[in-house]
């Protein structure tokens, strides 16, 4: 697989405005690019580049799961490219790699072809020549649609889950108002768990969310992490039980208060953002 | 197996070579520890580095008695014995130190598993020269020390194909690799141990 990487700045302007003036969602748009264009890409890749955006360009199909440890926000592809396989590609990608905004950008197609496309999963269609910057605010459309349309919307809404409220907009979880100190590593792996509260998310699962890469077998992270999110919790709700180890498999987040105390309270009033967010894990 | 009779003039020698195997038993065993509750007892690092301080100074008083004082032991493999028990120390250290020096935050398994046959050859390695020392049979050491080396070799070989699957984390692989590379040279450097001490007591017989 030929891949040049063009990661640029890792940290990106809070909101970054596109050539319309208009602002779109903060932090850096993450996009891969599948073409072998490379007048095309190279003014593409400069562009996005000075919004800000980290990008990958491929001159070959990446793997599915490839594309999901690199977390992106939306993938452009030339089906051209990829052949006869380009339709089982496009739909392996769309099923595989939820939240991704999936962009098909090639040379003339039939209306048959662009309906199978959209139908498989495509959230958009250009067709070309265009100009780059027609692209990049299709992809800001598709990223913003896609961030509209993710019960995840409230993932910045706190968490409640028995004495902890674990809040994304400030990376931390406290109780009682007061943080219990999470380094962002332990806030992302505390969050991932809570989100799909009652559900067993497998280690390797864990590992490619948090660490976003494939886990190597035998690599410890996720129990030591677990173990270090568990101290800190344990520091300041004592008593309480969140995560639950699946011996072999993983981890389980469900509140147990202790057993002399009574449950979490059903009518707590941000127990509705709470189950929002567990439905869409 | 014949036994290798220590003499009076060479009795200093094989009592610093016996303190050179408590040494690296010593250190085998805080490899481990510190492996297998990593990163909660990484301070057990700096006790392998007084290890390797302390292995530094046995070897110097090997070479030094070595120089001074006649002894029946041939000097090259005097000197192989110790090089080679230096090496086991050196490199458990290096395995401490890099955990360190990469920034590692959690353990592999398969390194828990190199560290603990690390502890278990050191211990074979500490039980043979107490028994070199007392003119004792140290073939069933020997023997331990073989079969661990090939298993450390089978461990070893399988954790570094494991870190070339796709969508690894670079970074893993370039701390890792070298973490294990690390670990099997400690267990390497324990057969080596095993093959002078073998010659030793075939020249003996």
């Amino acid at each position: 697989m030929q891949e040049s990487q063009r990661a640029l700045s890792a940290v990106a302007p809070a909101s970054v405005p596109n050539v319309t003036g208009v602002r779109v969602q903060p932090g850096p748009i993450r996009l891969a690019v599948i073409d072998t264009d490379s007048g095309f890409v190279r003014v593409l890749a400069k562009r996005v580049g000075e919004m800000g955006w980290q990008h990958r360009v491929f001159t070959a199909p990446p793997r599915a799961e490839d594309l999901l440890s690199m977390r992106l926000h939306a993938l452009i592809v030339d089906l051209a490219l990829l052949g006869s396989s380009g339709w089982e590609f496009l739909e392996q990608v769309c099923d595989s790699v939820p939240g991704l905004g999936v962009i098909v950008c090639t040379g003339s197609s039939s209306v048959a072809q662009r309906v199978r496309g959209l139908r498989i999963g495509a959230d958009d269609w250009i067709t070309k020549p265009c100009h780059p910057q027609e692209v990049i605010a299709r992809v800001e459309a598709v990223v913003r649609r896609r961030k509209r349309s993710t019960p995840g919307t409230t993932e910045d809404a706190p968490l409640l889950a028995g004495e902890l409220e674990i809040r994304a907009d400030q990376f931390q979880a406290f109780v009682g108002g007061q943080s219990i100190d999470l380094t962002r590593r332990e806030f992302e792996l505390l969050h991932l768990l809570a989100k799909a509260r009652g559900r067993v998310l497998e280690r390797d699962e864990i590992y490619q969310h948090v660490w976003g890469y494939a886990m190597v077998h035998g690599d410890r992270s996720v129990d030591v992490f677990v173990r270090k999110v568990r101290q800190k919790v344990e520091r300041f709700s004592p008593g309480w039980t969140y995560i639950h180890t699946h011996f072999g498999i993983g981890y389980r987040f469900e509140p147990e208060a202790p057993e002399d105390e009574p449950p979490e309270s059903p009518v707590d009033p941000l127990d509705d953002a709470s189950e929002e967010v567990e439905s869409s894990a | 197996m014949s036994m290798l009779r220590a003499s009076s003039t060479s009795d200093g020698l094989l009592a610093l070579f016996e303190e050179s195997g408590r040494n690296v038993e010593r250190t085998g065993s805080l490899l481990r520890d510190l492996l297998d509750d990593f990163p909660e007892r990484s301070s057990l690092a700096r006790d392998i580095l007084i290890c390797e301080q302390e292995g530094d100074r046995i070897t110097h008083d090997i070479i030094h008695a070595m120089s001074t004082n006649g002894s029946k032991l041939d000097q090259r493999d005097a000197y192989e014995l110790a090089r080679a028990l230096d090496d086991v120390v050196d490199y458990a250290e290096e395995t401490a130190d890099s955990l360190e020096l990469y920034g590692v935050e959690a353990p592999m398994q398969q390194a828990q598993e190199l560290a603990a046959v690390l502890a278990d050859a050191s211990v074979s390695v500490a039980e043979a020269l107490a028994h070199l020392r007392a003119g004792e049979d140290v073939s069933t050491q020997l023997i331990e020390i073989h079969r661990l080396e090939n298993e450390g070799d089978r461990i070893s070989r399988e954790a570094i194909a494991s870190l070339f699957k796709s969508g690894t984390d670079p970074m893993v692989v370039i701390r890792w690799k070298d973490i294990f590379e690390s670990l099997e040279q400690a267990i390497d450097a324990c057969e080596t141990v095993a093959h002078v001490i073998e010659g030793m007591q075939l020249k003996r017989r």
